[in-house]
């Protein structure tokens, strides 16, 4: 009975993982996400990375990063273009999730320009390797010091007080 | 097209039979000439039929002859068959009008026009500078540079028909982006046929706003002035003068060059200028948005009409150039965003807009019915450079009048009236709201940079390094100079537009035009040359596949000592087009770690240092560690402020 619950448990939090997620892959991005450059981070995520559980391979899943494109948008280090490090969504949460996520992407051609996430059909893409993929990306860092400790930056805020001179 | 008296020279003919008589003829125009010595026809080393072949040894040339040969001796000028060249008359029109500048890669076409630039007046050489390009399209992208950096023209010579066909894609940008240009070419009849046509403006009639082939010299002069006048009188657009070879070699004999009249744009009228200034007057808190203006001039218009009236502005200052500066105490949404009448200079969305002619007042120039994309209907900027409403708050969509006039030539108008209709009294009022309006502005400037600066945290120590810290490391370091960011932002961040700020004319000149690539570095190299005698410095992010389109340019900058720090914002691909391949994969489910092939620039991957090395300018890179991004950055400052052109090589990330 015990063990009868945890498998409806789980059942019931695959649900309501996958059906956002399906949900949202078929509607079309948004004019947003179609953008250029697209959102910085500035997202819902958590601040925190995930803690779930890693299965995958990180050092094929550098490799596999990289020949899949993801630091296209994400940057190498996922802190640029479509940022995540800082900013770890839902789908990427588990590595179940982030599977998930890859198949279920809207299966259109996107309008021009689009930045949006491309499909990753698991026939080009399998599990084994997106799980190496999010191996990988869970093991991002920060990247970002504190606005104390960047002089430039400082720099910058300070000289906006100074005076407008033609 | 009417030719001179003389027969007509069958150059190819000419150039294979002056090899056999060269030395003949030297030698009969030296021997006029006291004191130099004659040497005997054929007596040159290889010349067939001369005495030295037929005698089977060649004696050794003269020392007089290889400084001949060499280019080191100069004809006496008592043999100059032409005295006053027809081209001659043709560079004083360019110097009338105050041409400061004309970009060539050579062309037999032009030969006779090309000299007189380099020699006639004094001293010879200097307004109009004889620029040195690589390329056709080159040349024509460094006046488009220059024009939106100066509001005016700089000239694009160009050898017929094959140089017309090289820069026809940077003449259409030019178009699309309305600057103004000035477009010159050569055109000889007689020598390579496939070099000619029987119009040669044809190729680019549909992207060009005004051409002429003169048939005779007092033509030509005309055609040059009213070119340069066409391009300069909205909407901005390049002009091209077809000028046939024998009009620029022949004897000018009694033709004088006539008087340049600058052109006259119409501005509103009185009754509309009083209206607008009664509304802006009597308004509790009127708004002025600034879209693109012509010249730095209509700028300083607008600073001065919204000083008059008290008015809070937007500009488009961070999207493009000539528009509002940014950090005016009156750019911003002000102390209240409530706006009782709003006026827009080439920018939509105000209670009443003043917006010129847009392109689509030229479609009856494509005659073949090309029919480009925007110029006709929506999609294209009409008389606005922008949104107007970039940067610090807009107008609010108010579905206004808008008036079809020239927004620069009506502002000394709406001044006037303005002034006419100020009493001490509202002088008074308007004094005290602008007071409040600045200390609004102020804070809200400084908020939205904190914000900024918070966001390009992200990614500040990765490696490659981030574009944002490339335009933040940079700001500092310019702040302070009289700048000009002359690379479109879009594909790099466009972080400019948070962190800097646009305060002058040309603070930042915008995008490409009609999305070409091949744009970044020319337009740089343009926008240096009207820096350089200016004091100014320009500032290249230059994207990497944008480079090698034409980066002979470099060399350009070099030679030419222009002051012009590029940037490489090198993420080793098209990457715009790599994502799309990327997302089209992922659409049909295939091959998703191919997308890369096509649009990446790797195996090998480019070193710029190197190649610009190669073209003689000071460089330094590849650089990926962000920690050693500043002190490149200052000796490329540093450099550039000394006149040499400097490159640095970043590995970015992609975006």
């Amino acid at each position: 009975m015990k063990g009868r619950s945890r498998i409806v448990l789980v059942a019931l939090v695959l649900a309501a993982l996958v059906t956002p997620m399906v949900t949202r892959a078929q509607q079309p991005a948004t004019a947003q996400e179609r953008g250029r450059g697209g959102a910085r981070g500035g997202g819902t995520g958590n601040a925190q990375p995930p803690t779930s559980p890693v299965t995958g391979n990180a050092v094929n899943g550098k490799t596999l990063f990289y020949n899949y494109s993801c630091y296209a948008c994400h940057g190498f280090n996922g802190e640029t273009g479509r940022a995540f490090v800082g900013n770890w969504s839902f789908n990427l949460a588990t590595e179940a999730n982030f599977v998930s996520f890859l198949r279920f992407r809207a299966n259109v051609a996107p309008a021009t320009p689009s930045t949006g996430m491309p499909n990753y059909a698991e026939n080009t893409l399998s599990d084994r390797q997106a799980k190496d993929i999010y191996a990988y990306i869970r093991t991002f860092k920060s990247h970002a010091p504190e606005l104390k400790d960047i002089p430039t930056l400082t720099q910058i805020v300070g000289a906006a007080s100074k005076p407008y001179k033609p | 097209m009417a030719k001179s008296n003389k027969a007509p020279v069958n150059r190819r003919g000419f150039l294979k039979g002056a090899a056999a008589t060269a030395a003949a003829g030297a030698a009969a125009l030296v021997a006029d000439v006291p004191g130099v010595e004659a040497q005997p026809a054929g007596a040159g080393a290889g010349q067939p039929g001369g005495a030295a072949e037929q005698s089977g040894s060649a004696p050794p040339p003269s020392a007089r002859q290889i400084e001949r040969d060499a280019g080191n001796a100069r004809p006496p000028l008592s043999v100059r068959a032409i005295t006053r060249p027809g081209s001659d008359l043709m560079v004083q029109v360019l110097k009338d009008m105050g041409v400061e500048y004309v970009a060539a890669n050579p062309g037999s076409s032009f030969e006779g026009l090309q000299e007189s630039l380099i020699n006639y007046g004094t001293p010879p050489n200097r307004m109009p500078e004889l620029i040195t390009a690589l390329h056709e399209e080159s040349a024509v992208t460094m006046a488009h540079g220059y024009g939106k950096a100066e509001g005016k023209p700089m000239a694009a010579l160009l050898h017929g028909t094959i140089g017309i066909q090289h820069a026809a894609m940077s003449i259409y940008q030019a178009y699309y982006d309305r600057a103004p240009v000035l477009l010159l070419a050569g055109r000889d009849e007689g020598f390579i046929a496939a070099h000619t046509a029987n119009d040669m403006a044809g190729m680019v009639r549909s992207f060009t706003k005004w051409d002429a082939q003169p048939r005779t010299l007092e033509e030509s002069l005309v055609a040059l002035q009213r070119a340069y006048n066409e391009a300069i009188t909205p909407p901005n657009a390049p002009t091209l003068v077809v000028l046939d070879i024998e009009l620029q070699k022949e004897e000018a004999r009694g033709v004088s060059v006539p008087g340049y009249r600058p052109p006259q744009t119409t501005g509103i009228d009185s009754g509309q200028a009083r209206e607008i200034a009664r509304g802006l007057v009597e308004a509790q808190n009127p708004r002025i948005a600034v879209g693109r203006l012509r010249t730095p001039r209509g700028v300083l218009q607008a600073v001065e009409l919204a000083e008059l009236v008290g008015a809070t502005t937007s500009t488009s200052a961070t999207g493009g150039p000539m528009s509002f500066p940014q950090r005016h105490p009156l750019c911003g949404p002000g102390a209240s965003a409530t706006y009782d009448y709003t006026l827009g200079l080439e920018a939509p969305g105000a209670q009443v807009a003043l917006n010129g002619p847009g392109l689509a007042t030229l479609l009856s120039r494509d005659t073949t019915n090309i029919g480009f994309g925007g110029i006709a209907g929506r999609g294209v900027r009409g008389g606005s450079g922008g949104s107007g409403r970039g940067g610090r708050g807009g107008t609010g969509d108010v579905a206004g009048l808008v008036i079809q006039v020239d927004a620069e030539a009506s502002l000394p108008f709406i001044i006037e009236e303005v002034k006419r209709q100020l009493t001490a009294d509202k002088r008074h009022t308007i004094q005290d709201r602008s007071a409040r309006h600045a200390e609004a502005n102020q804070h809200a400037r400084i908020e939205a940079i904190t914000q900024a600066v918070e966001s390009k945290r992200s990614g500040w120590d990765g490696s490659p390094v981030s574009t944002a810290r490339i335009y933040a490391e940079l700001w500092p370091l310019i702040m302070n100079e009289d700048w000009c960011l002359s690379s479109p932002s879009g594909f790099s961040g466009g972080h400019h537009a948070q962190l800097w700020d646009h305060n002058k004319p040309y603070s930042y000149l915008g995008g490409q035009g009609a999305g070409g690539m091949g744009y970044g570095a020319p337009a740089s190299v343009g926008a240096a040359l009207a820096a350089r005698s200016r004091g100014r410095i320009v500032i290249n992010v230059q994207t990497d596949g944008d480079l090698n389109y034409a980066p002979g340019v470099l060399w350009t900058a070099v030679h030419h000592k222009l002051p012009m720090l590029t940037v490489m914002h090198n993420n080793r691909a098209w990457h715009q087009e790599l994502m799309f391949i990327q997302y089209m994969t992922g659409v049909r489910g295939r091959g998703a770690d191919r997308g890369h092939i096509g649009c990446s620039l790797r195996d090998p991957y480019i070193d710029y240092a190197r190649i610009a090395a190669g073209y003689g300018m000071a460089a330094e890179g590849p650089i990926s560690d962000p920690a050693k991004l500043a002190a490149a950055l200052k000796r490329g400052v540093d450099s550039v402020k000394r006149g040499e052109p400097y490159l640095i090589d970043v590995i970015t990330q992609p975006r």
